[in-house]
């Protein structure tokens, strides 16, 4: 949701240039529209896509994640190389009852954002058990 | 500590106030307008502050005392304010010395002990030992770490076997075909700049003047010394980096020192089960000579993100599968059999080469009409290296281990064993899923942070087959290090 304050100002900031440059105020306008409907876009239409899009597995010796509308990512990192894992929650997270996974290997973090609460709970303590499962192999 | 710490804490100490110091003190010279007295003045306080810092540096020189006892290196230090630290033998990750030019003219060294998730400076530095007991401290470290690993089995430990030395000829030509050259390049060009700041105005001018009729030449000239310039101090750089360059492996296979360096001497330790990942650079002007250089990705080793290290600085491509072996076994991957990269794949590597050549050339075409058409020769060029880049790019899987080649200006081979990998996965954006085309990315463990290898464009399957292959399956031993080399 954040991302569409930046396109908005943009958009605004085109109009205001254009206008002062004597366009027509119809023509002016359209930067502000077109960042309009952007913005809309990126506000209701993508995020339930992408979140639809998410999916997440844990599994007894790996993590495998795939995320991505029309780039398809998949991760898949192996347990034994999870360090530690977290669970994070910012204010609005909190307002809606969410909360973001974070896992670390040696190479940096790894994130299966906006789970509910509880089951973000289960997932990080999951990943934990089997961290140590893994190491103890 | 040897005596000479106090001349080099002096002088660290001189350096500090120095900078302080020096902005008063010209203020001061230039308000006096030089005269006499002011002149004496500043010489008086320069004469204080270093007789200060003498003093400094005999009683810091004093106050600092090390010890190994409780499996711990003790450092005691401190003038006014003490301070004791601890470092636990097991924590300590390598020992390294490096001698700078007074170190090297008084022989001392200095010794510097690097512990896990070391960042930017080393944990523990001592500035002036001398070469003897450099050796001690080293031997009684590793004694030390050895009898906390499995008690017992002290014994003398056996010198190291020296796998292989730079001599000066391959140092030479290391620095010939170093590719540098662009850095060197900018440099003088920065240079270059200042000078012309410096230069009398006139004299430019009279330059430019009696150049003129022959400015085409004489820019033409200018380039080809500034080149071979940049060319002079890339050699110079190497040499002096790398001048002796000796890779040796100890007695028990678990560390590399690597000692080099002509003016600063450096001995680096590597332990070898850090190592992450091994990556095989032929630069530009290497590869057709059938030369390259060994780096190695090292974990909770360097100082920042991503650092590498030189394993070795110049060796034949074809030698680099034995040298490995006898390095690092775990790494030891043929590295001339790879699959190349699907045909269907080159017209996207040409395309996304000239983007850059596009989006200059199509504007200029377009707003300078006739004459900017001749932008849009840049672009051929652009293509040609995409298709260099898709020819260069492969990819294979032996033993567990992945090797993945690709090309920037250099053609980089790094090979990553399975057991050193944080993680892996493809990504599949549409215009590569309607050509069945994916991109690979692999992770490893590097300095504090990670390093990721992508290599982009091949066949989908095989991108799947390869992080399929990595998998971690059960009831197979997990680390590295135990594994049967």
């Amino acid at each position: 949701m954040l991302q569409a304050l930046p396109i908005l100002a943009g958009g605004a900031l085109g109009s205001y240039v254009l206008y002062r440059n004597e366009v027509p105020a119809y023509l002016a306008a359209l930067p502000t529209l077109g960042a309009l409907a952007l913005a809309v876009l990126f506000v209701v239409f993508l995020p339930p896509l992408l979140w639809r899009r998410w999916r997440y597995e844990i599994r007894l010796l790996e993590v495998d994640l795939q995320r991505g509308l029309l780039r398809v990512t998949r991760t898949l990192v192996p347990m034994a190389r999870v360090q530690h894992v977290d669970t994070r929650q910012g204010p609005l997270q909190r307002r809606f009852g969410l909360s973001t996974v974070v896992f670390y290997t040696a190479a940096g973090p790894n994130e299966i954002p906006q789970l509910a609460s509880g089951t973000a709970a289960e997932v990080r303590d999951r990943i934990a058990e089997l961290t140590r499962e893994a190491d103890e192999l | 500590m040897h005596p000479v710490g106090m001349l080099l804490s002096a002088m660290t100490t001189v350096r500090r106030w120095a900078g302080l110091a020096a902005f008063p003190g010209i203020a001061a010279l230039v308000n006096g307008e030089f005269g006499m007295r002011t002149l004496l003045l500043v010489g008086l306080a320069f004469l204080v502050l270093a007789l200060l810092s003498a003093v400094w540096g005999v009683l810091s020189w004093r106050a600092t005392t090390y010890r190994i006892s409780g499996g711990a290196f003790h450092l005691k230090r401190g003038v006014l304010q003490k301070s004791e630290r601890s470092l636990p033998l097991e924590h300590v990750q390598s020992v390294n010395t490096v001698q700078g030019i007074v170190q090297r003219v008084f022989g001392v060294v200095e010794l510097r002990l690097e512990a896990a998730g070391g960042a930017g400076e080393p944990e523990v530095s001592l500035s002036a030992l001398s070469r003897p007991a450099a050796r001690g401290l080293r031997e009684e470290l590793t004694r030390s770490r050895k009898n906390l690993d499995e008690a017992g089995e002290v014994g003398e430990e056996p010198s190291p076997t020296v796998l292989r030395k730079l001599s000066t000829g391959e140092l030479l030509v290391a620095g010939l075909t170093s590719g540098q050259i662009g850095v060197a390049v900018s440099v003088v060009a920065g240079g270059s700049q200042i000078l012309d700041n410096i230069l009398p105005a006139g004299l430019a001018e009279r330059l430019s003047e009696t150049l003129l009729p022959r400015t085409l030449f004489a820019a033409l000239l200018l380039v080809l010394f500034v080149a071979l310039f940049a060319w002079l101090l890339a050699i110079f750089g190497t040499v002096l980096a790398h001048a002796g360059f000796t890779l040796s492996r100890s007695a028990d296979g678990k560390y590399l020192h690597i000692k080099r360096g002509l003016l600063n001497r450096y001995e680096t330790t590597v332990p070898i089960a850090r190592i992450q990942a091994v990556r095989l650079v032929e630069g530009a002007l290497r590869q057709p000579l059938g030369l390259a250089a060994l780096r190695v990705e090292s974990a909770g080793f360097g100082t920042e993100e991503g650092v590498s290290t030189v394993l070795f600085p110049l060796l034949r491509r074809s030698e680099a599968e034995d040298f490995l072996s006898a390095a690092a076994p775990l790494f030891a991957a043929p590295l001339s059999s790879l699959a190349p990269l699907p045909a269907r794949a080159r017209g996207r590597y040409a395309f996304r080469s000239s983007i850059p050549a596009l989006v200059v050339a199509v504007p200029l075409a377009v707003f300078l009409f006739p004459w900017g058409l001749l932008a849009l020769l840049l672009v051929p060029p652009a293509a040609l290296y995409g298709l260099l880049r898709h020819r260069a790019a492969g990819y294979a899987l032996n033993k567990d281990r992945v090797v993945l080649r690709t090309r920037r200006l250099a053609r980089t081979t790094v090979v990553a064993p399975r057991e050193r990998l944080q993680s892996r996965g493809y990504s599949v954006s549409p215009i590569q899923k309607r050509r069945d085309l994916a991109t690979l990315e692999i992770e490893v463990a590097s300095g504090r942070g990670g390093t990721a290898f992508r290599l982009v464009d091949l066949a989908s399957g095989a991108a799947r087959g390869i992080v399929d292959a990595l998998s971690t399956r059960a009831g197979r031993p997990e680390e590295g290090e135990k594994r049967p080399a």
